[in-house]
């Protein structure tokens, strides 16, 4: 069934148009804005619901003229990433409302979270790759801004430098990845498309993926491609070695975190692999194995997923653990969509849900703990199960579907990514099967976190913890709502299937795909994947009595030198701020002259350019020829005027003061002036004249400003000064030269003497010519008015800019 | 800079004398623009050299003072504020003109709207100059008028203050 077009069309716009009235709306209801902010979230979430079950492309006329249109696609893996938005959009909203209690800048927050959830619906509803990467990096300024909240703060604006830096420079690889798919588009279906689905006459390129890979393969562009793109979902879902951002991303309120750096936004890069993952995996029952696209990505989900769960153990921050297992668990998605069996993608897209529902839930639980007890420190944190008991409650309940414990919701898709890991270990054999080792190794650390941050709510009190608050209706509802979703699709894990990760499998899978169960409550057949499962629990309750250990143990790895991606970021951060600084010394030299010759350097330069480029030969007039018409036209009159005006040259070149130097220009000025009378030009004539007075007079109003002689000549400043001058005249001369060469049709002018006077015969009132004897006015007013229209803005801009930069210089900040 | 004191006599004459007739042959060339040499950009920049010589032959106080009527000598409430709303206005003016020809055109000529000049008007039977042609364009040349008029004379004002 097709999807509506005008409520997909209501769901992208209507965030945006929330964020827009919201500073009007923070000025009316204060820091309720935080439901009108929900409430936008929740019409969101009814719409994209509305559309259950529909699948296709909508086009949305936008410039019939030109072409353009809005492409929107949905499918079950447009439709889960919207759910996600819109549905813990409305929790975050609501929670925002007892967080954000007497916090500042709260209209910029709404505002911007608004902004996100549009930009984030945008990457899941877009057709094609344009437009996905345009809402793509808007989902990075808007993070950028979010996490930057703080704006005081040193911490927040590193942090925000950091995670903008590293998301926007991986989206711009992602851009050259799709630049290149959509070049390798001509070859493959004969026109150069950037539509991800078709509509209409354009091709899809995922509906016609074998051509395109077949095409990508024999022009050795298929690894390329798949890493560009690959850099750039992992620089967003914080894969090794890009996940350095997102820890520090902690930064940002809370619910930031729970919404954008776990929930949704770090979702995108996944979500990016999943949307691409039937354009390179090859369809078919007995595919183990996609070019290229396979050794990246499990490789790249693996080692994320084992790294970042160690970094979790060595954490001491909750939110940092949480942040750490973030990264882990987008690992496990990546490297679920990485593997070409079936259950690879099923593992990615249960996934996704599932990790949406107990991370999103924890990280409320976070803020709920560090609002409350009033640390974020896991050594001085335990036994808070007397103070929060519904917290401890929605805790348990996601902190052992995150540690993959049967019969919770992170079980079944963990299940599944071992299931995938193994039929793959087992197809190739050999080394292959460090697959499903590094799977499990990785599982163990993740269980390790898991009880770790569970322990915070149990054991003993320790003396040292103050009195903590029970929270607010509006920060315990969200989470419990999240709890209760894990709840949900523990007890009923098919239906959730059934109902959202099903039709999102089917949508990252190549060809027809069917959907897919799993054991309900545990697997009760042996198989290699449930002693997997089982290994993974028991080695990781064995080494739990250790966990101080191992979290010292990593901890002290983690400083030695240079094996942090940090410290590569911050080295090479440092090295830019010091590079940058060098370049005002040259560019910035606060000299006008500097300014000004580079400025007509670069036009000479880019005029030449053009010239040369263009291939322009330069008419050179014939001999004296030319000269005898000016003498014929003009005759003694105008040689006499020719030789005043070049007198008057060389004397501003000789002249030794300002007031000769002024005096003298103007002598040409008034010279060219009475050339126009002569060469019949009157209003040009006119105009020369006046300006040429003005001129003069403004002169003569600075003149007592500067000093009165020029002073001697350094020949160091004189000879650049000279080849300066020497360029411009030479470029001015050939334009001149070039352009009065070019014959303009004459249509144009006998179109203006004909339409231009007033009509022989005519009554009281004209509409249908310029009514005008003076052409050259008609032009200006009437034919070419826009063009008028265009210099007079120019000439108020002038006067605008010296307003401002000469008058108002000294009205800045700090007067 | 110069003051009330340190200009001659004859350059005082002979502005006195000078400015009114530049001044009409502006008004004079913007409104026979349409037909004979001349314009709104040429009036405008005449209009300027006017005020300038006023400007530097009896200073800056004097210009203010007698012929603006502005008494207060803040940034922008004094002259430059009305040099400002000039351009302002002009450019306005040249803008609603354009406008008002497509609105025209659209409602009344069916879409035609290739000229400014929707319109011109004659007036016969005028004494002395027997017929006078109005186009409408003379307010797009107007609006161009005042921009150049307000521009310039803001940055002769700023420039000068300094």
């Amino acid at each position: 069934m097709q999807p509506e077009p005008a409520v997909l069309l209501a769901v992208l716009a209507l965030p945006f148009v929330g964020a827009a009235v919201t500073p009007l709306v923070y000025r009316v209801l204060g820091e309720r804005t935080a439901y009108f902010a929900a409430a936008v979230a929740t019409a969101c979430l009814a719409l994209v619901l509305s559309q259950h079950g529909t699948h296709g492309t909508v086009s949305v006329e936008w410039i019939p003229q030109l072409g353009v249109n809005l492409v929107l696609y949905l499918d079950g893996l447009a439709f889960l990433v919207a759910l996600l938005a819109s549905g813990v959009g409305i929790l975050v909203f609501t929670y925002s409302g007892g967080y954000m209690h007497g916090e500042p800048g709260q209209a910029k927050y709404y505002t911007t979270l608004l902004v996100f959830m549009g930009a984030m619906l945008g990457v899941a509803l877009a057709a094609d790759l344009v437009a996905l990467f345009v809402f793509w990096e808007l989902t990075s300024v808007s993070s950028f801004v979010l996490i930057g909240h703080y704006q005081r703060e040193t911490s927040s604006l590193y942090a925000s430098r950091k995670s903008m830096l590293i998301t926007v420079s991986g989206g711009l690889f992602m851009l050259v990845g799709f630049l290149v798919l959509a070049s390798a588009s001509t070859d493959a279906l004969g026109t150069s498309t950037f539509a991800l689905f078709g509509y209409g006459d354009v091709p899809g390129l995922v509906e016609n993926a074998d051509a395109v890979r077949s095409t990508l393969t024999e022009q050795g562009l298929l690894l390329p491609v798949v890493a560009l793109v690959g850099l750039g979902a992992a620089t967003k879902s914080a894969q090794v070695p890009f996940h350095i951002w997102l820890p520090n991303a902690m930064e940002a309120p809370t619910p930031v975190s729970a919404f954008l750096h776990s929930a949704t936004m770090v979702k995108a890069g996944v979500y990016l692999v999943g949307r691409f993952r039937p354009l390179f995996v090859p369809g078919g029952e007995d595919v183990y194995f996609a070019e290229a696209w396979l050794p990246v990505f499990v490789v790249l989900g693996l080692l994320t997923m084992t790294v970042a769960a160690m970094l979790a153990v060595s954490a001491t921050d909750i939110k940092e653990l949480l942040a750490y297992s973030t990264a882990s668990h987008l690992g496990l998605i990546v490297a679920g969509f990485g593997f070409a069996v079936s259950y690879g993608g099923e593992a990615g897209a249960f996934h996704i849900l599932n990790h949406a529902s107990f991370k999103a839930a924890l990280f409320l639980v976070a803020g709920i703990v560090a609002h409350e007890a009033g640390t974020r420190n896991i050594a001085e944190l335990s036994g808070l199960r007397d103070d929060l008991p519904i917290t401890t409650i929605i805790a348990t309940v996601a902190c052992l579907s995150m540690a993959g414990i049967p019969p919770f919701n992170g079980f079944f898709s963990k299940e599944l990514l071992f299931e995938a890991a193994w039929e793959t270990g087992a197809h190739f054999g050999g080394l292959w099967f460090l697959v499903p080792a590094i799977a499990v190794f990785g599982s163990i650390f993740t269980f390790l976190y898991s009880i770790r941050f569970l322990s915070l709510f149990y054991g003993d009190r320790p003396e040292g913890l103050g009195e903590v608050h029970s929270p607010p209706l509006a920060m315990l509802a969200p989470a419990a709502v999240l709890g209760l979703a894990v709840v949900a699709i523990s007890l009923r894990p098919n239906l959730a299937i059934e109902l959202v990760a099903g039709d999102a499998y089917a949508a990252v899978a190549p060809g027809e795909a069917h959907s897919f169960t799993v054991p309900w409550p545990i697997p009760l057949e042996p198989s290699p994947y449930a002693l997997m499962s089982l290994a993974t629990i028991l080695f990781g309750a064995a080494a739990y009595p250790f966990y101080d250990r191992l979290h010292g143990a990593i901890a002290r790895a983690r400083t030695v030198p240079y094996t942090s991606p940090n410290a590569y970021y911050d080295g090479g951060l440092a090295a830019l701020e010091r590079t940058s600084a060098l370049v005002p010394g040259y560019v910035q030299t606060r000299m006008f002259r500097t300014y000004a010759a580079s400025t007509m350097l670069a036009v000479c330069a880019l005029a030449l350019g053009g010239y040369l480029v263009a291939g322009v030969t330069v008419p050179v007039p014939e001999g004296l020829s030319s000269l005898t018409v000016l003498g014929l036209v003009g005759g003694v009159p105008l040689a006499v005027v020719l030789l005043v005006a070049l007198f008057g040259a060389a004397a501003v070149g000789i002249a030794d003061s300002h007031v000769a130097g002024v005096l003298t220009l103007s002598i040409l000025g008034f010279m060219v002036a009475i050339f126009y009378v002569l060469a019949s030009a009157p209003d040009l004539a006119l105009t020369q004249l006046v300006i040429e007075t003005l001129v003069l007079l403004i002169f003569l109003l600075v003149l007592d400003k500067l000093p009165a002689w020029y002073g001697s000549l350094d020949v160091r400043e004189a000879v650049p000064d000279a080849v300066v001058a020497g360029v411009v005249g030479v470029t001015v001369t050939l334009t001149v030269l070039v352009t009065t060469s070019a014959q303009p049709s004459q249509n144009i002018a006998s179109f203006f003497v004909e339409r231009a006077p007033v009509p022989e015969e005519h009554g009281p009132v004209l509409v249908d010519s310029g009514g005008g004897g003076n052409i050259v006015n008609v032009i200006l007013v009437d034919f070419r008015a826009f063009d008028t229209l265009g210099e007079i803005t120019v000439v108020a801009m002038a006067a605008l800019a010296v307003l401002t930069l000469v008058g108002m210089r000294n009205r800045g900040e700090d007067v | 800079m110069s003051t009330d004191t340190d200009t001659t006599v004859i350059a005082r004459t002979v502005v006195r004398v000078v400015v009114p007739v530049i001044l009409l042959t502006a008004v004079a060339l913007l409104l026979q623009g349409h037909n004979l040499p001349g314009g709104g950009f040429i009036a405008g920049v005449l209009t300027v050299t006017a005020f300038a010589l006023v400007y530097i032959v009896f200073g800056r106080e004097f210009l203010q003072r007698e012929l603006l009527h502005v008494d207060d000598d803040g940034f922008l409430g004094g002259s430059i504020g009305e040099y400002g709303r000039t351009f302002t206005f002009g450019l306005a003016l040249a803008a609603s003109s354009g406008l008002a020809a497509i609105v025209v055109g659209e409602l009344f000529a069916g879409g035609r709207y290739e000229f400014i000049t929707q319109g011109v008007w004659f007036v016969y039977h005028v004494p002395v100059y027997h017929e006078i042609e109005i186009p409408t364009a003379l307010f797009f040349d107007l609006g161009v008028y005042f921009v150049v008029v307000g521009a310039l004379l803001t940055i002769l004002a700023v420039v000068g203050r300094e």
